[in-house]
């Protein structure tokens, strides 16, 4: 194998001996597979922990009560586990040994340090440590897939820009191959981009080591959110996986690449396009809809891109069908390429506004992601892992018979996976919005909507179980293909002439048409279309980089500085006041409990929609809301409406055992919240943290926060009496919880104060609550005007 | 096989071949650029009854008219829901209501949770048919039963004080303990020229 390879880049010497200068000293040198092996390992150890966590959380939504009372194991702080876990843990890691394994060998040099490629590796694996330690214990942003609190981000910026990202650019810069192979150009793409979403989405004002305020609010950190959230799938989990795709399907075929111009032009248009598309996550919401829009009509142009990669993985394999019946790493790469094929169709599709007002919040979008993250992502990297065990650990793999049963139960999990779940998505889309012939909801009772795709949610564990099982195979196989390692890696030696400056750009390729009498524009037209231009950027590394981050940063600011600059977006609401102390207190809780995982705070203008949860959410209502809590999955109802909809005390009763309020509830217990206690005095940064990002709090609000707060929590406690509840619940974290609920979309209906003294919140929102009535009926009266 | 002619390019021992675009990919992708700005204007340039919130009026509007063009505006007093309360279809329109905002209190048959029960005979804030509209609208119980002016429709406060009137008296198994005091029996409904179509009142 080795000497195979060593007369293949001798052979590309040669060639390129021809058309470069002499050329000078031979260099030698050979390749970290160490590295390789690190990271193999870990991707293989994350792929059985990621989707183990999201086998749990599948198992608690049809068995909610399965961890009763146990803070750490519920739902809404696991379900964030499992997305980092599958993303930056599984497919992070394999991302990494696909990069250190190609690129030494695309540029024919070892990397640039080894022990800068040692940090990157321990240093991400302490940062998925510590997300796995912080999330159950409820320390989260609440930003999907940027959960994590401030000092992790840090570490995350440090590890990924400074050590990966130098360590690649130096590699790049003293490469010994003098043009960078597309493979590159996507690695080059996504460890930019991931850089730059990354520093910008994470941008706080802190409230001690575990909490961080957005600098952004409502509709501004909504759409920060989702160009992130958005192009965190697109740059790392599509673009590095294309680098991926470039490398290892053509050497595990051992064909030529499909066409070279088409990776040139589906590789730009990628980087360029896909940037603007984040704001289709957020169609029907606040988001101003000029930039709805935008998302939706770059998420149509994104399809042809995006499938660009597809055919020239898929017509790579021309010729070589037959070895894809007989080879299950092609076997893994074709059914993995293939569901990113349909993936990427059905991203575009889902982006059209009416297709997104029945899929938004439904199951749909979590079919469309596992078939993207499951086929897509998963299979990729199995297929790599088994092309790459074997070299790494240079021996025979253990079982291929093994491979094979992986790659069939692995396959048959994802089909049961997502058809049940996409029959879910359909089904209680269609029923929420289903109205009977006189106009009223069929289904008024969330809870029925729900109960009815159970059933599918069980199947959903079934696929997902054997997703698992499938993964189990590749631990036993990987453990005993080691297990064959011989005593000592045999490390061969290479040598390539090192790069001479004096080269000369190969002379501009020749019209076609030359001989046909047309215009020149049209020659010239003819000969740009053979890429000789982009050809010289691709011996330009740094160059490369620099428009490549210009592609991005440029798409973005079109569309970021007029959501930030034009106040038209978000009109204001003089009722709307910032949150009391104990109402800020009580959102932090929201947030590290994960609410937001099955509650979205987001009521759309569709009647079916403010038929059932209220008058539909405007952008003002959100200038307070640091982070913005959205949502994206309704597995409960929306809660955009919910101050005063119930009582103080049955919010309490709620809690303690949500089955006894509403049977077939999927909620878990919050029991803990009943007792643990409330630390007031803990209180105070989070209002200073407020305060210093533009929310008017008063002197007493700052000074006397707890004291405040405490208040507010007695009037709390008084009412649940009242209603017939316990006493003395004041000092519990439940009440503060309550106090943020029953203040939650209320202020859009409270009539202005007449030149009220500034005497903090409560007071404001308690006239609030009071005088809801008469603004709602003119407000209503003018929706049906 | 046809073989178009090979790149020089070779990276580890990786090929390329110098295919054009497909046809159909190239013309499909200059077609969904071609096809923006239209959509743009179309939705943008200013025209009314094009935007989300223009449409969400219209369709408002239509919902409201299907609902309640038959009946116009209705007060909530006594008379207005004892008569509806012999409506058939209207009472089911109040059950929707009922369904969708107070079963997590009431529970789905009336039977009482958090909140009493309504299908006994005794009553906490109520002691004639109109107080049911009052205690909605306005609440009751220091906010145990939270106001719901601001949330329904007139018209739907008075349909779901319909159906909540004609649960009284079913005493569904397993419901709260009676509380509040027995009070009289509601005012037979008005004879009225529609009360042929009057039918079970408990469905």
């Amino acid at each position: 194998m080795d000497t195979h390879v060593a007369n293949q880049s001798e052979q590309a010497d040669a060639a390129d001996g021809t058309t470069t200068q002499r050329s000078t000293v031979l260099e030698s040198f050979s390749y970290d597979d160490g590295i390789v092996r690190l990271f193999a390992t870990a991707t293989i150890v994350w792929a059985l922990v990621g989707t183990l966590a999201g086998l749990f959380v599948a198992l608690l939504l049809v068995m909610p009560t399965l961890t009763e009372g146990i803070p750490w194991l519920s739902f809404g702080r696991l379900r964030p586990l499992h997305t980092n876990a599958a993303i930056f843990a599984f497919a992070g890691n394999a991302i990494f040994a696909a990069v250190y394994y190609s690129t030494q060998r695309l540029c024919k040099a070892r990397m640039w340090s080894d022990t800068l490629s040692r940090l990157h590796f321990w240093g991400w694996q302490a940062i998925i440590v510590a997300a796995a330690v912080t999330l159950p214990l409820g320390i989260t942003q609440s930003r999907e897939y940027a959960e994590l609190e401030w000092p992790i981000d840090i570490a995350i910026a440090v590890v990924w820009l400074l050590i990966f990202g130098g360590n690649f650019l130096m590699t790049l810069i003293n490469r010994r191959e003098r043009h960078m192979y597309v493979a590159l150009w996507f690695y080059i793409a996504t460890i930019v981009t991931v850089a730059v979403l990354h520093v910008f989405n994470n941008l706080v004002v802190p409230a001690g080591l575990f909490k961080g305020y957005s600098v952004y609010a409502g509709v501004q950190d909504a759409f920060m959110q989702w160009w992130y959230g958005h192009n965190a799938v697109a740059f790392f989990l599509t673009t590095p996986f294309l680098g991926l795709m470039y490398y290892f399907l053509p050497k595990a075929a051992d064909r030529p690449v499909f066409s070279y111009r088409l990776s040139i032009i589906h590789f730009w248009s990628l980087v360029f396009i896909y940037i603007w598309a984040g704001p289709h996550h957020l169609h029907y919401t606040a988001l101003p809809e000029w930039a709805s829009t935008l998302g939706m009509l770059f998420s149509l142009m994104l399809w042809m891109p995006s499938w660009g990669g597809m055919i020239n993985g898929l017509l790579t394999l021309r010729g070589a069908w037959h070895k894809v019946a007989a080879d299950p790493v092609l076997k893994f790469f074709v059914v993995g390429v293939t569901f990113y094929g349909m993936s990427t169709f059905e991203g575009p599709m889902l982006s059209i506004k009416s297709v997104n007002s029945l899929s938004h919040y439904t199951d749909w979008t979590i079919a469309h992601v596992h078939s993207g993250a499951l086929g897509w992502n998963g299979f990729m990297a199995f297929g790599m892992l088994y092309w790459l065990l074997p070299r790494i650990f240079q021996t025979k793999i253990w079982s291929d018979k093994l491979v094979s049963l992986h790659f069939w139960t692995g396959t048959l999990g994802i089909l049961l996976y997502i058809v049940p779940i996409y029959a879910a998505g359909l089904m209680q889309g269609l029923m929420w919005r289903a109205m009977d012939e006189t106009g009223n909801l069929q289904y008024p009772d969330f809870i029925e909507t729900v109960q009815s795709i159970v059933p599918l949610w069980w199947v959903r564990v079934l696929g997902g179980a054997l997703y698992v099982g499938g993964i189990v195979m590749l631990c036993i196989n990987a453990l005993f293909t080691w297990f064959g390692r011989p005593d000592s890696y045999d490390v061969p030696v290479y040598s390539a002439p090192r790069l001479t400056d004096d080269y000369q750009d190969e002379p501009k390729p020749k019209s076609d048409l030359d001989d046909v009498p047309m215009l020149d524009s049209a020659k010239s037209l003819s000969v740009w279309a053979r890429m000789g231009w982009h050809r010289r950027w691709e011996r330009l590394p740094v160059k490369f980089t620099v428009l490549t981050t210009l592609a991005v940063v440029i798409a973005t600011l079109f569309e970021l500085v007029p959501t930030f600059l034009i106040r038209s977006n978000v009109p204001t609401i003089a009722t709307v006041k910032p949150y009391t102390p104990l109402e800020l207190a009580g959102r932090h809780i929201f947030v590290s409990e994960g609410c937001y995982n099955c509650h979205s705070q987001m009521i759309r203008p569709i009647v079916a929609e403010t038929k059932r949860y209220g008058e539909y959410s405007k952008p003002g209502e959100f200038i307070y809301d640091r982070p913005f809590q959205w949502g994206s999955r309704r597995i409960g109802p929306d809660l955009a409406r919910e101050g005063g909809r119930q009582s103080s005390f049955w919010h309490w009763r709620h809690f303690e055992n949500p089955a006894y309020v509403s049977p077939g509830s999927v909620m878990p217990s919050y029991e803990h919240l009943l007792t643990e206690e409330m630390n007031f005095d803990a209180i105070a940064p989070h209002v200073k943290a407020a305060w210093q990002l533009g929310a008017p709090y008063s002197d007493e609000d700052l000074n006397n926060t707890a004291e405040v707060a405490y208040k507010q929590a007695e009037r709390i406690a008084a009412e649940i009496v009242a209603q017939g509840g316990p006493a003395s619940t004041m000092d519990t974290q439940a009440v503060a919880l309550i106090a943020y609920l029953q203040r939650i979309g209320i202020d859009l209906f409270a009539t202005p104060e007449p030149e009220a003294a500034e005497n903090g919140g409560d007071a404001a929102a308690e006239t609030a609550v009071e005088s809801e009535d008469a603004a709602s009926e003119t407000e209503a009266d003018d929706e049906t005007e | 096989m046809s073989e178009a002619p090979k790149t020089d390019h070779a990276y580890d021992g990786i090929e390329e071949y110098d295919n054009p675009l497909p046809g159909w990919w190239k013309w499909l992708f200059i077609a969904s650029i071609v096809f923006s700005p239209f959509y743009w204007v179309y939705y943008h340039n200013g025209a009314k009854g094009r935007s989300i919130e223009d449409q969400y009026g219209v369709a408002l509007a239509e919902n409201t008219r299907l609902q309640f063009a038959e009946i116009g505006d209705l007060k909530v007093d006594g008379p207005t829901i004892a008569k509806f309360m012999a409506k058939d279809s209207w009472v089911k329109v109040g059950e929707s209501v009922f369904r969708a905002n107070c079963v997590s209190c009431h529970g789905r048959e009336g039977e009482g949770k958090v909140g009493p029960n309504l299908t006994d005979e005794a009553f906490k804030n109520i002691t004639v048919l109109a107080d049911i509209g009052k205690v909605i609208n306005n609440g009751a119980g220091n906010g145990a039963m939270p106001k719901w002016s601001n949330r329904l429709h007139i018209n739907e406060i008075v349909l779901v004080s319909a159906y909540v009137a004609n649960l009284r008296g079913k005493n569904v198994e397993g419901g709260r303990p009676e509380e509040g005091n027995k009070i009289a029996p509601w005012p037979e409904p008005v004879a009225e020229e529609e009360s042929g179509e009057e039918g079970d009142a408990k469905s």
